[in-house]
């Protein structure tokens, strides 16, 4: 896999989360905040996460990467931040070509 | 999405286990169950402040939103009390949790959780409450003109301008309010007995910020528990959770990790 291509997994799993109808006037990209633009609720990020689980499975600790963040923390990460990190276990992993 | 269907109901369940982060602690106690309150509440109030540090330290939590809340689904119907309370039985069925839990109650979770307490002793090793709301005669009236608020178009008020910026939370309660039995069903609760709550042995620790509207609850069950602890903490009103998650935590973990982890009883 590339970043491209977890960026584009990532901007579906969101869009179907939000709503294509919230989706559709932002142009989801790396610097797409969760707060100040998809203005994301926090259950939805709890979906959000569930859904990483269920795409990367134990590769993608993405709990372990929240647990020791504050929620203003949480809440303020870009779609970058959560697709680099994705990228970056992937790399361990060994899918994606560091 | 982690779903179960309980009782015909789909539920949002999140099942957070310790295990690999802290492998020192060994296997878990009794699970620590997670009650949120009513309406524009749902199981994310806990699960980044609260829940994850609880599995974090040790214990096997568990989390839900209620029926018509959060992800779960949402029935016209079924918003009593003694459904919140069937509901949970279900959901710890389907999960095959059948020894006693821990369960934490914020706000009307509280009730739900002093409620599933009386109907299931054998069932709860222990509670905390969060802000609890005790269903005792008189009580549900005010709650239901609070929470009918939801189901207006309202735009002033610190409610009108929370509901503008959570545009699709506020869909959810406003449904809730407008389109389900939940008005009805909360004022024709079956209150608890003054009784009931005196044969509660498990014990209970409770939270309630100093200016909180439902500070009277806290002082009610001072008098009907026999095993009881108050926290008040100054200068916070009821809403303790949503402004200091921060005070919150070393109590709540204090608690939870000490009878599920540690193994007090």
């Amino acid at each position: 896999m590339t970043v491209d291509q977890i960026m584009g997994e990532v901007r579906d799993m969101l869009t179907e989360i939000i709503g294509a109808e919230y989706a559709w006037s932002l142009d989801i990209g790396m610097d797409t905040s969760f707060d100040a633009d998809l203005e994301l609720e926090s259950i939805e990020f709890v979906r959000f996460a569930t859904t990483l689980k269920g795409r990367y499975g134990d590769r993608v600790d993405f709990v372990g990467f929240l647990a020791d963040k504050e929620l203003e923390e949480i809440i303020g990460l870009t779609v970058g931040d959560v697709v680099t990190y994705i990228a970056s276990c992937l790399i361990l992993a060994g899918a994606v070509d560091g | 999405m982690a779903e179960i269907t309980a009782g015909g109901i789909r539920f949002h369940v999140q099942r957070l286990a310790a295990g690999d982060r802290t492998p020192q602690l060994g296997r878990l106690g009794p699970p620590v169950v997670f009650i949120h309150g009513l309406c524009l509440d749902n199981l994310s109030s806990f699960y980044y402040t609260l829940a994850n540090p609880a599995a974090h330290a040790g214990a096997d939590v568990i989390l839900y939103d209620q029926r018509g809340h959060g992800l779960s689904e949402r029935p016209r119907t079924g918003y009593r009390i003694s459904d919140s309370v069937a509901d949970l039985a279900a959901i710890l069925d389907a999960l095959g949790v059948d020894g006693p839990v821990c369960l934490v109650g914020h706000s009307y979770g509280g009730a739900i959780a002093l409620s599933y307490a009386v109907a299931y002793p054998e069932r709860v090793a222990s509670m905390l409450l969060i802000e609890a709301h005790v269903p005792v005669p008189g009580w549900a009236e005010p709650m239901a003109a609070a929470i009918g608020k939801v189901g207006l178009d309202l735009t002033e008020g610190d409610l009108g301008r929370w509901m503008a910026e959570h545009a699709r939370l506020a869909a959810i309660g406003k449904d809730l309010v407008n389109h389900t039995t939940l008005m009805t069903d909360l004022l024709a609760a079956e209150p608890l007995s003054a009784r009931e709550l005196q044969m509660l042995t498990c014990p209970v620790h409770a939270v309630y910020g100093e200016h909180s509207d439902v500070l009277g609850h806290a002082h009610l069950l001072d008098s009907l528990l026999p095993r009881y602890i108050l926290t008040v903490l100054p200068d916070l009103d009821h809403f303790v959770l949503l402004r200091a998650p921060r005070v919150l935590r070393p109590i709540v973990l204090e608690w939870v990790t000490a009878r599920t982890v540690v193994g007090v009883p």
